[in-house]
């Protein structure tokens, strides 16, 4: 079978920073062909190359067994390359048909949107891309409709080689099985696909061929077929990894009788994006509580109106009882006081000053603490000295506490942001996507941490857009849709396909 | 410490001696300006140097001078901590001196040296920081960008001052436009030292302010606040630092600071307010801030540069054939452009490197 694309020996340095090194492996035509590794491994430094968006400093691509210098992304578009970009590229207000043939207009002096649509409907026949809404706004589409957009764009635009990075971070489980439904029909239709992911069941279940990198380097290509999880995430961290956690994970025997620490009753959020609707439920002391939906169903409300009730002011209603005392208005300092440690959800926008060092962010939210501040003065060498025993209990590297945030890996910078939601000793613990963009390696670390603040009896509400992740960790799992709980499940019960349907608005 | 360990030399320092580098740098650019326009460099420099140190009334000057711009300077550097530009220094000066003459007017009861200073340092502080909190207030409440705000406010300061200075504390025997001269009690007292300069003890006692402005805005809580809404405001509000409260009182500390100026115009030098007596001082702020790289320390050698270059403008229009005063700004520009230009100190470092490679 001839290969559709060849990497031999390709380089890629940024300053002194090398990025690919050596990087060799090859992809069958008409097959898909999964790439994993870890955060920061190269992965789409690779496809970037491939695309035309970075140079290689040595090497050669080959393409259809011929070599190509592939100059920028217009020069790779006209060689057949197409790529998905994990955030899509699209223009929200405009509709699905300017979307598709913006920058490839059939006309020359008209658009020719009538033969356009011509062709792409015959397009989605052949691929048995179920699609007709060539007229609707973008912004109406959900997610998973938007992603078929852009693969449409791609076989508009003729190509041969897809590229899909991270496809699945956004879906439920019916929209992926949809999509790696018609990625199938693409390969037989004689396309091939290169699929950029880290969820190794996801690479193993569809993929004809893997290849791993690992720190710029090919580690080694598999047919999948021949290869199973653990040898997968061996090649990708260089050891040994769990994934379901196997510590200690002790059973409260009285969990059910235990009086709540944290309660909500019928709290709305009044909002023009996502709505909060008439949502109660209590957690209790050594359990975790999942949070689980679609993105954009009100989980991000909830975790906004829980850690910062003060800044909602009239939008606000329903009652938040922390120990059986009101916080509605509360804000992140008194919330604080009384008990609560917080791992905000996007850890860049929400959780770190990336230009100040590991002290001062430790700092964050704990400035007024008795323990760190006197007088109106900061405690500099005291929080110094307490980030650097937290460096040394949570591995924290690089182990200095005077290294900038901004320049740690995904994984360390969680580990301090949970540090410092672990320090004050809280007795409710917010957390949300603790594992986003975060290596395997680390995953185990914080998932460790988690699972072992619940055993010392914390009540911890676990927010994450990996069902796997809540299905292993939690004792229930709210299931929100609409901005409201459309069901709630319990260890027992947990079934991903059940769960999946609620996510996406159906019925348990 | 571990032997392996290199010896570091602190960021702060390197970055100081970085800026010094640039502004000499930029002064050589200068002079080589000077060149081509006719004119020897080495006459230029020794024009420059001997104005500003030439004698003890000289170095006074540029003391003076370096006054006014350690309290620009600050106006500009502080509200930078929480991520606002404040060009707004120029009215919040004026304003301060108003309030500064307006005391002297109001106090002229008042017998005490050290309660008239008091209460004059207290009215210039207060009438520049609520100067300087308005578009802080606005900024928290509206999100009205602050650029356009203060520069806004600048020009209502201006009419504000004419029409107290016109109107309402108008000088009858004097038929320039300025107020009522302040009594005795309010005046300071230039140091002997400096052969009447004006001005006197006021120079080390903002030394002094600035060493402390600077601990606190490192140590103190609030100057933790600032510096966390200035990073990431999303980041310090989900933590409980609102950006509000940042904003507002950064820029009230900052209006305060830069009204201060009415104690080195008002009560130092003029002992009355003269309308248009700053030559833009609270915009030279900007630059002194900006060499300064928004550092509060860095506001002292950086304000006393400028100083120089202020106090030597003058005699290069007397002393020189070919250039004039306007050679000084230029050299202003090429210094801001030296140290700013810290983007080139990484492509010259890796250009070395690559080198040697």
């Amino acid at each position: 079978m001839m290969n559709a694309i060849e990497f031999r020996k390709v380089t890629k340095r940024f300053g002194g920073f090398t990025a690919n090194r050596d990087l060799s492996f090859s992809v069958k035509k008409g097959s898909i062909h999964g790439l994993i590794g870890e955060n920061g491994a190269g992965k789409s430094t690779a496809m970037k190359v491939l695309f035309g968006i970075h140079p290689a400093d040595s090497g050669e691509i080959l393409i259809e067994n011929r070599p190509v210098r592939i100059a920028n992304p217009v020069h790779a578009m006209r060689l057949g390359i197409g790529m998905v970009h994990q955030h899509f590229m699209l223009a929200g207000p405009e509709t699905v048909l300017d979307n598709i043939i913006l920058g490839h207009e059939p006309g020359r002096m008209f658009v020719g949107r009538a033969r356009a649509e011509a062709e792409l409907t015959a397009i989605a026949k052949t691929y048995g891309l179920d699609f007709d809404r060539w007229d609707r706004p973008v912004s109406e589409l959900s997610v998973g409709e938007q992603q078929r957009v852009e693969i449409l764009k791609l076989l508009y635009q003729k190509s041969q080689v897809l590229i899909l990075d991270e496809p699945t971070a956004v879906l439920t489980p019916q929209e992926v099985k949809d999509l790696f439904g018609n990625l199938v029909k693409l390969k037989e239709e004689g396309k091939t696909i290169i699929l950029i992911s880290h969820k190794l069941k996801e690479v193993l279940g569809y993929c004809d061929e893997i290849t791993v990198i690992r720190r710029g380097e090919t580690v080694g290509s598999r047919s999948a077929s021949e290869t199973d999880e653990s040898e997968l995430a061996r090649m990708m961290v260089g050891r040994e990894v769990s994934f379901t956690y196997q510590g200690d994970r002790k059973v409260f025997a009285n969990a059910g009788d235990m009086k709540p620490v944290m309660r909500v009753e019928r709290l709305s959020i009044a909002s023009s994006t996502e709505p909060l609707r008439d949502v109660s439920f209590d957690l209790k002391p050594g359990e975790i509580l999942g949070v689980a939906g679609v993105q954009g169903n009100g989980q991000s409300t909830l975790l906004r109106a829980l850690s910062h009730p003060a800044r909602h002011g009239r939008s606000w209603s329903g009652e938040y009882l922390l120990n059986g005392r009101s916080h509605s208005d509360s804000d992140p300092i008194a919330l604080r006081n009384a008990g609560v440690g917080l791992v905000p959800e996007d850890r860049l926008t929400e959780g770190l000053l990336l230009n100040q060092d590991m002290t001062e962010n430790f700092l964050l939210g704990q400035h007024e603490d008795p323990r760190y501040s006197k007088n109106g003065f900061l405690l500099r060498a005291k929080a110094r000295a307490v980030t650097e025993s937290k460096i040394k209990e949570f591995d924290i590297r690089p182990p200095h506490p005077t290294v900038w945030t901004g320049r740690m890996s995904g994984g360390n910078q969680q580990k301090l942001v949970i540090a410092r939601a672990l320090d004050p000793g809280p007795s409710v613990l917010y957390v949300a996507h603790p594992t986003r963009g975060v290596d395997v390696g680390a995953i185990e670390k914080i998932h460790d941490a988690i699972i072992q603040e619940r055993n010392r009896g914390k009540a911890i509400l676990l927010f994450s857009s990996e069902l796997d992740e809540l299905i292993d960790l939690c004792d229930r799992m709210l299931v929100f849709y609409n901005g409201m709980v459309r069901a709630q499940f319990t260890r027992s019960e947990f079934d991903p396909w059940a769960i999946g349907r609620v996510m996406g608005g159906g019925d348990r | 410490m571990k032997n392996s360990e290199k010896v570091r030399i602190p960021q702060s320092v390197r970055l100081f001696f970085r800026s010094l580098a640039g502004a000499a740098g930029g002064l050589a650019l200068g002079l080589l300006i000077c060149r081509v326009a006719g004119e020897s460099p080495g006459k230029v420099l020794s024009v420059l140097v001997n104005s500003s140190f030439g004698s003890g009334y000289d170095f006074g000057m540029t003391l003076f001078y370096t006054a006014y711009f350690i309290l620009a300077g600050l106006a500009v550097a502080i509200p930078f901590k929480s991520g606002l530009f404040n060009i707004g220094g120029e009215g919040q000066l004026t304003i301060g001196a108003l309030a500064a003459a307006w005391a002297g007017v109001v106090g002229a009861g008042i017998q005490s040296h050290t309660l008239a200073i008091l209460f004059a340092t207290a009215s210039a502080f207060v009438a520049g920081g609520l100067w300087g909190a308005i578009p802080g207030y606005l900024k928290a409440r509206r999100g009205s960008h602050e650029v356009i705000t203060t520069i806004m406010m600048n020009f209502i300061a201006a009419g504000v001052t004419s029409y107290f200075t016109l109107y309402s504390l108008k000088d009858p025997d004097s038929s320039q436009a300025e107020t009522i001269p302040i009594p005795e009690a309010f005046q300071l007292k230039p140091f002997a030292l400096f052969n009447g300069a004006p001005m006197g003890e006021l120079i080390i006692a903002l030394a002094v302010m600035t060493v402390v402005l600077h601990v606190i805005m490192r140590n103190s809580v609030w100057g933790y606040r600032l510096k966390a809404t200035g990073e990431n405001e999303s980041a310090a509000s989900t933590f409980g630092i609102p950006a509000p409260a940042s904003w507002l009182s950064s820029m009230f500390v900052a209006g305060g600071i830069a009204g201060l100026t009415g104690l080195v115009e008002v009560l130092g030098n003029s002992h009355r307010f003269k309308i248009g007596f700053s030559a833009d001082y609270g915009f030279v702020g900007i630059a002194v801030a900006l060499v300064a790289r928004g550092n509060i320390l860095g506001i002292l050698p950086s304000a006393f540069l400028f100083g120089v270059l202020q106090k030597g403008a003058g005699s290069l229009d007397l002393e020189t054939d070919k250039v004039t005063r306007d050679l000084t700004y230029i050299i202003q520009g090429l210094i801001i452009l030296g140290v700013a230009s810290d983007g080139l100190w990484d492509w010259f470092a890796g250009f070395w490197r690559r080198r040697n490679a």
